[in-house]
């Protein structure tokens, strides 16, 4: 489906209209565990969003060049994760050398970016959906800064809270997915606004 | 504690003042059902509030009168009763008494309590719209304006191809949620709270602007769609300017994010509203807008004094 679509329109919706992690739930983990403060948050949803640029890309490259051709496609989950595990490592260098606040800010966040879902899950999309090489870039882009954007807002409302206002039974993970929930239910707003399921 | 039973806020009071006129207006448009629903929705979120601050031995907060005033006023007169007392107590729950409390809260719980209702329960919802009574006054002698549901309000009409004259729509006698249809007795209420500035006029301002401008953008690249003069006023956008985006707690606090946070609830709801699948554009312009206040007010923070 979808092959005619605009570019530019794909990255809108898969930015706001499915939302990755507001709208089909993928990524939580990092999501909760990351969203505590503002300058974590950002720097984890620019890696998300460099990593899921690129490896839409990256992916999309395997999969029709050497996958497909050579009657592979059964492998593409382990293939997948493999593209996505080298290219954090490289990321993870990278971070290291250039901004070593950050990297100890990520923490052991970074490597698991690789079994963050929503890298995996962008991917697949882009496979089942279709798209051509232009499609799956902003695709990959449009995804990665719709959960960039989710998790600075979450942030700075996690950082508005006082603790000792919170009951203590919800302190912690439990008024997050609160939150989390009332932020999914705004943005169903957006649902059936682009045609892209 | 039986004195004590109210928190004391002058704030929250002339809030509740000033819906009394457009309660009272709204009976009259759609028969006594509307009081009895909004008295309900009232009772419920003071009781729920009640039950969580027991325990605490705390007051309870006068806004949650206020709360309870505006489920009531912004779901469709025809709503069936458990509806109204789901929305409003999940509003209570959820968006406020899960975060501590009064002005605790990062969303408005009455929006949060009606989009529940609305997603969860569509057919419920949706299609609990009556047809206001005839001439104005007539809702005082009846119980409910009329059986007939599923009739369109002012927006949904237009959208049709019908028309309704805008003089009406100002005076209110239209179908809708049953506070929001009273243009002029909101303008009023808004002159009252801007005066004794408990609501700020930046928010309401940049709220109705943004929506005119982006309206008329959208009217005028696709004139088969609504003027912006009836989406001002044709549609909940005026009294959710007035009573909702101006709830000081889940708006932002600086005075530039103000006019940013009205932008967006404006801009959003016309474009949500037009494009989306879901009609009602304020609803979820405004949760959307909540769930941005935070960060807007982080970004207009002067200097890096922000905690890191």
């Amino acid at each position: 489906m979808g092959v005619p679509l605009n570019p530019f329109v794909i990255m809108v919706a898969a930015a706001l209209t499915s939302n990755m992690v507001l709208s089909n739930f993928l990524g939580m983990c990092s999501f909760i565990a990351v969203s505590k403060d503002i300058k974590t948050a950002n720097g984890l949803g620019m890696a998300v969003t460099f990593v899921l640029t690129l490896t839409s890309v990256l992916n999309y490259l395997v999969y029709y060049y050497i996958l497909v051709p050579l009657e592979l496609v059964y492998l593409r989950y382990i293939v997948f994760i493999i593209v996505i595990a080298a290219f954090v490592q490289f990321l993870e260098m990278l971070i290291d050398r250039f901004s070593p606040s950050l990297y100890m800010n990520l923490g052991i966040f970074l490597p698991l970016i690789t079994v963050n879902c929503a890298i995996l899950g962008g991917v697949l999309f882009m496979i089942i959906r279709d798209y051509n090489l232009m499609q799956s870039l902003f695709f990959g882009f449009g995804s990665g800064a719709g959960w960039w954007l989710a998790i600075v807002a979450l942030s700075t409302m996690r950082m508005r809270l006082r603790e000792k206002d919170i009951p203590p039974q919800l302190v912690g993970p439990g008024l997050t997915m609160i939150i989390i929930g009332i932020m999914a239910l705004a943005f169903l707003g957006f649902s059936g606004m682009v045609p892209v399921q | 504690m039986q004195k004590k039973f109210f928190q004391k806020q002058p704030m929250m009071r002339k809030v509740i003042y000033s819906l009394i006129p457009i309660l009272i207006f709204a009976i009259g448009n759609f028969g006594w059902v509307v009081l009895i629903k909004t008295f309900l929705s009232t009772f419920m979120a003071v009781f729920i509030e009640w039950l969580f601050e027991r325990k605490k031995g705390k007051p309870v907060s006068e806004a949650v009168i206020v709360t309870g005033l505006l489920v009531g006023l912004i779901l469709p007169p025809a709503v069936p009763f458990w509806i109204v007392i789901v929305s409003s107590s999940f509003g209570v729950v959820f968006a406020k008494m899960a975060f501590g409390g009064f002005a605790k809260n990062l969303y408005n719980p009455a929006m949060v309590g009606r989009a529940f209702v609305y997603v969860s329960f569509p057919a419920a919802v949706q299609q609990s719209w009556t047809p206001a009574v005839s001439t104005w006054g007539q809702g005082f002698g009846r119980w409910i304006a009329s059986d007939i549901v599923t009739m369109a309000t002012p927006v949904n009409v237009i959208r049709g191809g019908g028309d309704i004259s805008m003089w009406k729509m100002f005076f209110g006698n239209v179908s809708g949620t049953s506070g929001e249809t009273a243009k002029w007795l909101i303008i009023a209420a808004a002159v009252y709270l801007i005066i004794t500035k408990t609501a700020s006029w930046k928010i309401i301002l940049s709220t109705l602007v943004s929506a005119f401008v982006m309206s008329g953008i959208i009217f005028l690249f696709d004139p088969t769609r609504l003027n912006p003069l009836a989406w001002i006023f044709g549609g909940s956008i005026l009294f959710g300017a007035v009573f909702m985006a101006t709830d000081p707690i889940s708006a932002p606090k600086k005075e530039r994010s103000k006019w940013i946070y009205g932008g967006l609830i404006g801009a959003l709801s016309v474009v949500i509203g037009t494009f989306s699948l879901f009609g009602a554009g304020f609803m979820f312009a405004l949760l959307i807008a909540n769930t941005f206040a935070s960060l807007i007010d982080y970004l207009n923070t002067p200097g890096k004094v922000k905690k890191s």
